[in-house]
């Protein structure tokens, strides 16, 4: 399978769309900048914030994706979301596992390899954002709700690991 | 000639991105992302609606922030890109003005906010105006374009304070007026700090 990119713009706002979802550029130092916002603000959980906000903005970016094609086989629904992920200039991922739950390893990573450009290494796994991106992806494969699973970063480019890695459990 | 607007619009919105066969987009000297409009909206609702009343002002703060480094930096590499050096530079007769100019035609074409420059007192101040912004599409209380005020900032720093990169923090922008609150458009002023 490989992802149709279709991208348009209105030309009336100048605003951007990606398979019918409006989309903006922004750089490392924004993502960098957010999700360091979320970590220092954890006492009001803005760690789960974060990863929450983009499980569910993803998912739904992914059903639109899965019924408008009629994909139907956990590995097409999948792929929809790895190949986003690397459409989104995310980085580029290798998915295994089952209904169950499986692990993700992270070739290359906007977020962590832009951390490093911007501060250096860290002393904890950061990527909060594709813990989130990832639960999406279990979810719409195997047709679970949002939150149905559970996403822990074991490893992290970030602190100076080779790639990242993420362990999916259903929960 | 000065950098005629719809013309530098319209060269540049043709530009879209993706990710390489890294998945990653590195242009403008960063890397560069792509991403769901609702998903930046959506975290600033929920962020600002989850912190206490002594934290929010914590919290525009990071968010504006956020923007203002991305401005800066990614704004620094798209000037001295080869396409802004392609399309906008032969029109450059005004030095700095122009340079702004050109700058804000770039953030209308690549879909941050329709807006332009209404007032400019060179180093002192800027306002601008803009007819659409995404931020306006978000839900919750008070003027909150956050992404759009960073920016401004980040290109004033750009134009008027040091050069590269020791010009940051000179400059500060404030939200005047907003779509989301209801006014008919968003306003904004860049001021000295």
């Amino acid at each position: 399978m490989s992802l149709t990119l279709d991208f348009n713009l209105d030309n009336e706002t100048y605003r951007h769309y990606l398979n019918g979802h409006p989309v903006v550029m922004h750089s490392h130092h924004y993502l960098a900048l957010i999700t360091k916002l979320a970590e220092d603000l954890g006492d009001i959980g803005g760690s789960q914030i974060l990863k929450d906000v983009v499980e569910e903005t993803m998912r739904a970016i992914f059903d639109d994706y899965v019924q408008k094609n009629g994909l139907t086989s956990p590995l097409d629904r999948c792929n929809v979301g790895r190949e986003y992920y690397s459409a989104f200039g995310l980085g580029k991922m290798v998915v295994t596992g089952s209904e169950s739950g499986g692990e993700v390893r992270l070739i290359r990573s906007h977020l962590d390899e832009g951390w490093i450009m911007k501060w250096g290494p860290n002393d904890k796994p950061i990527n909060l954002f594709t813990c989130g991106f990832i639960a999406a992806i279990f979810a719409v494969a195997f047709n679970k709700p949002v939150k149905s699973y559970t996403v822990t970063e074991v490893t992290s480019m970030a602190c100076g690991d080779a790639e990242g890695k993420f362990i999916v459990k259903l929960s | 000639m000065t950098v005629m607007r719809d013309t530098v619009v319209k060269a540049l919105a043709k530009c879209t991105v993706q990710g390489d066969e890294n998945g990653l987009i590195p242009e403008y000297d960063v890397l560069v992302n792509l991403l769901p409009v609702s998903l930046l909206n959506k975290f600033t609702e929920r962020i600002l609606a989850a912190a206490p009343a002594d934290k929010k002002e914590m919290v525009e703060e990071g968010l504006v922030r956020a923007a203002y480094e991305c401005g800066y930096h990614t704004g620094c590499g798209i000037i001295t890109s080869e396409i802004f050096n392609d399309v906008v530079l032969p029109m450059v007769t005004e030095g700095e003005k122009d340079i702004l100019r050109g700058a804000y035609a770039a953030f209308t074409a690549w879909g941050w906010a329709k807006a332009g420059i209404v007032q400019l007192k060179e180093a002192e101040k800027m306002v601008i105006r803009a007819n659409d912004y995404y931020e306006a599409d978000s839900v919750g209380d008070g003027m909150r374009a956050y992404m759009f005020r960073g920016l401004c900032q980040a290109f004033f720093d750009l134009t008027y304070a040091d050069p590269y990169p020791d010009g940051m923090d000179t400059y500060a922008c404030q939200q005047t007026k907003g779509i989301e609150v209801g006014d008919p458009y968003g306003e904004f002023v860049v001021t000295k700090k």
